[in-house]
């Protein structure tokens, strides 16, 4: 009995990622993720509307005009044109911090974010939007400028090769130099552990935003950061400041697990308050789903 | 606090091992890379205070867990109050169970005896292997032994015969616990208490001993016979025993005399002890009683609430009248003596008795007076010596009375003139033949077949001839004494008659029966009782409920080891549930 075809944006990442490198990795995700929603999955944020046509059943309610609904009491939903002079920069932390996994078989959260990164440029390169890279460690490691000519995403996937893991993390300073790179209105995405200050970053968040820049932060981190576990008594050391602390896990976790989900639940406020879509992806979710949030 | 494993403290060094692995935990721990170290910072910011008092709430419990779990282990004991059960601290312990005959009276429809075996059971069954205990019966042996073989002596325990001292059975009983090394020493005085003994003395009770005594039931009336003598063809019957309690007017006692019995049948005889009377009844023996050798008879009162003092066996010789002949130098008292024998049929003259006046002795028996004239003394040694007779007289000397226990009639008599009496050759006077004394010194002797007299029979030595003894004291000399034969002896045992042989010849008797102050049946007061046991310091006089309760009340501990077991089983849980719960 032959098996049935799987799509490689619902696998595990780790197992995904098995099969080759990054471009390959990133083409097959983006042809999954394609083939599962029909079209393009970024309508609304790279497109222009152009007429209404009559409801059918299965259209998504949102696309409802509901002001035509409320004169004419009529279903009509509205119909929109793709653009093609979207400009989006990804900005992908290549702090140390994220040259980490909790278990061997995880990919680390660089790696994972390189892969989201690279699949995510390519989605939007196919839809011919102008997109570049930006990698950043404590300082801006590597520039791709938006562009939509061919070769684009393979630059963009050499950028991220080229990127090494870096140190500490100084995102603000690389947001507010995106600022310099991104005249014209359009989308930026991170891809970090947010393991940096929140008020500086949030700063250079809200000051793009400010600008008229689409905001999306996809906040990655390894399950093994979310649970804590580990031997009975353990010194962390915090591989970019070397600060350690000595804990016994099984005691500390319940307080832990509370810190984190204060944490997530605090930038997913703040970046509401401000416009800014959050997005919370552990390393282990399939890239498919990390993308599908996007939609 | 005490404890019945005292060596399972040594497991209280356990309680440091929680400390321990506390502190061998602070190990160098391994270091991992963890980015979100400030978020674990925060975490453990937060939590530090509630997690130090976990700590050492978790370090409090196991402590205290291993703590209880020891404690139980060495099962401690602790004093409690009141009565009942509980365990006690180890007891040297000294039972005496009075079975002396009083011990057999029936009071109230029951024996004395097994109201008291019935505590004696309790005591000992209480008693742990910790404990050492001894029985002391009315023989005054301490014996020792398990708690089973002791039960099982005391149940098979019997009203004896013998009486028992109680002031000398406490006080030896608790030297006896005095000398034990352990922290419990108690005597219970399992008895009847009667007063008469506990008349004489007062028993010396160390300090730290407790004397517990059962208190007596209430006075019953009790007759019983005290002594039984027979003289002139009458027996005398002395009577002892105690009012009821409620005084009850004394009512006549018949007393039932049965003589003889084997070969030659038996005669009996009835007579009644009014209480006009006294103490005494006198039956005439049957004229088949006079006729000359060894006789046995028993007497016997009614029934009444202790049947061993109401029969007691006597005995008494009825000898063949003795043929003597006095030589001129005996003195007119001697004389004058043998004549009133001679008349009642005691002697008779003939020559197997001669009784002399310093003259050397004839005859097969001889009783010798010392020569009036000292100039004599000598030649009369010589002739006593040289018929083998080892005493002779000496220098004279001090007045004084004599003083026997082989002639009651002799007892006081004043003597004031007299020989010393000395064995030949040595100048000592030993004791053996010995049969009175004055000042300590022999003044009447036997020796073979010849009596030796310290002073003449003369009322210018002694007043013995002017004595109403007189009479009966020349009748024994020439009637048993110089025979050798002694008096019949009274002695405590079960009611029997011993008599006492020379060859083939029989020169004596023995009567057992109870003693005489048995057949009082009046208990001690309280107060006398104490008094006599000890003081008020360690003696307790109690009814049978309070000397259930008080026994070992002194050393009396409860085992807490099973409550530490449930305490160890909540620790347990606590921990368990601190352990589980701050995870």
């Amino acid at each position: 009995m032959p098996s049935a075809p799987q799509r490689l944006d619902l696998l595990d990442p780790a197992d995904v990622a098995r099969l080759g490198g990054i471009e390959i990795v990133a083409e097959g995700v983006v042809e999954g993720f394609l083939a599962g929603m029909h079209r393009s999955p970024f309508r609304g944020f790279s497109v222009e509307f152009t007429e209404h046509r009559a409801y059918q059943p299965g259209d998504e309610l949102r696309y409802l005009d509901w002001r035509i609904l409320g004169r004419s009491d009529r279903l009509f939903v509205k119909q929109f044109e793709e653009e093609t002079n979207l400009r989006s920069m990804i900005l992908v932390d290549a702090s140390k911090s994220m040259a980490w996994h909790g278990a061997p078989e995880r990919l680390t959260k660089r790696a994972y974010a390189d892969r989201l990164a690279a699949a995510l440029a390519l989605i939007l390169l196919r839809q011919r939007d102008a997109t570049g890279l930006v990698t950043f460690d404590e300082q801006v490691r590597h520039v791709i400028p938006a562009r939509v000519k061919a070769g684009q995403w393979t630059r963009i996937v050499r950028g991220l090769l080229d990127t090494p893991d870096g140190q500490g993390t100084a995102a603000h300073a690389a947001l507010q130099r995106l600022t310099a790179l991104l005249a014209r209105r359009g989308m930026v995405v991170l891809l970090s552990d947010l393991l940096f200050d929140r008020d500086l970053a949030l700063t250079a968040l809200r000051y793009l935003r400010h600008r008229g820049h689409q905001v999306i932060v996809f906040h990655i981190m390894d399950p093994a950061e979310v649970e804590l576990g580990g031997p009975p008594e353990v010194r962390f050391r915090d591989p970019e400041s070397s600060v350690s602390v000595v804990v016994r896990p099984r005691e500390l976790a319940r307080a832990y697990a509370d810190t984190v989900r204060r944490e997530i639940a605090a930038w997913r406020k703040a970046c509401r308050r401000h416009g800014i879509a959050y997005h919370h992806v552990q390393t282990d979710l399939p890239f498919g789903m990390a993308l599908r949030l996007l939609t | 606090m005490s404890f019945i494993h005292p060596l399972a403290l040594l497991g209280l060094a356990a309680a440091a091992i929680p400390a321990l692995l506390h502190l061998l935990q602070r190990r160098i721990p391994p270091e991992l890379d963890f980015p979100p170290v400030r978020y674990l910072s925060a975490a453990e910011r937060e939590s530090a205070r509630r997690l130090r008092l976990r700590h050492l709430l978790l370090l409090i419990l196991r402590t205290a867990l291993i703590v209880a779990i020891v404690l139980a282990a060495a099962r401690p004991l602790v004093r409690v109050k009141g009565a009942g059960g509980g365990a006690h601290e180890p007891t040297a312990l000294v039972i005496i169970l009075d079975n002396s005959p009083s011990s057999g009276a029936v009071v109230d429809g029951r024996l004395v005896l097994d109201r008291l075996r019935v505590a004696a059971h309790s005591s000992i069954a209480r008693t742990t292997s910790a404990d050492r205990v001894w029985l002391m019966l009315s023989d005054g042996v301490l014996r020792g032994g398990t708690r089973d073989a002791l039960l099982a002596t005391v149940d098979s325990t019997r009203s004896g015969w013998q009486r028992l001292d109680l002031v000398q059975a406490v006080e030896r009983a608790a030297r006896l616990v005095e000398a034990q090394p352990l922290p419990g020493r108690e005597v219970h005085l399992l008895s009847d208490l009667q007063s008469t003994a506990l008349a004489e003395g007062r028993a010396e009770v160390p300090q730290g001993v407790r004397v517990l005594a059962i208190a007596p039931g209430r006075a019953v009336a009790n007759r019983g016979i005290a002594a039984v003598t027979v003289s002139e063809g009458a027996a005398v019957i002395a009577l002892s025993g105690s009012a009821a309690s409620g005084g009850d007017t004394p009512q006549p006692v018949p007393v039932t005399i049965r003589i003889g019995g084997g070969r030659r049948g038996e005669v009996g005889a009835r007579g009644l002890a009014t209480p006009e009377g006294g103490q005494a009844v006198t039956v005439s023996l049957p004229a088949q009683s006079l006729a000359p050798g060894w006789w046995v008879g028993e007497a016997q009162l009614e029934p009444d609430e202790l049947r061993a003092d109401d029969r007691r066996p006597f005995a008494w010789r009825v000898a063949s009248p003795a043929r003597v002949t006095a030589t001129a130098g005996a003195g007119s008292f001697v004389a004058a003596a043998l004549a009133v024998l001679q008349e009642g049929r005691r002697v008779a003259t003939g020559r197997d008795v001669m009784i002399s006046g310093g003259e050397p002795p004839t005859g097969a028996r001889a009783i010798v007076q010392p020569p009036a004239d000292p100039a004599l003394v000598g030649q009369a040694n010589r002739a006593l010596a040289s018929r083998g007779v080892q005493w002779g007289w000496g220098p004279a000397g001090t007045p004084g009375p004599i003083v026997t226990s082989e002639l009651a009639v002799l007892n006081g008599v004043q003597v004031v003139r007299r020989y010393r009496l000395e064995r030949a050759g040595s100048g000592e006077s030993g004791a053996e033949g010995v049969l009175a004394t004055v000042n300590g010194e022999p003044w009447l002797v036997r020796s073979g077949n010849v009596v030796l007299l310290g002073s003449r029979l003369d009322t210018a030595w002694t007043a013995l001839p002017a004595a109403p003894g007189f009479v009966p004291f020349v009748d024994a000399l020439v009637n048993r004494i110089v025979a050798g034969e002694a008096e019949v002896a009274a002695a405590e045992g079960a009611p029997r008659v011993v008599f006492r042989t020379r060859g083939a010849d029989t020169i004596g008797a023995t009567v057992f029966g109870p003693d005489a102050r048995e057949a009082d049946l009046t208990p001690a007061t309280a107060a006398l009782a104490i008094a006599a046991l000890g003081g008020k310091e360690g003696t307790d006089v109690l009814t049978a409920d309070q000397f259930a309760a008080e026994r070992f009340s002194g050393t009396r501990r409860a085992d807490v080891s099973g409550m530490l077991l449930v305490f160890a089983l909540l620790l347990a849980a606590a921990e368990l549930g601190v352990a589980t719960r701050t995870r």
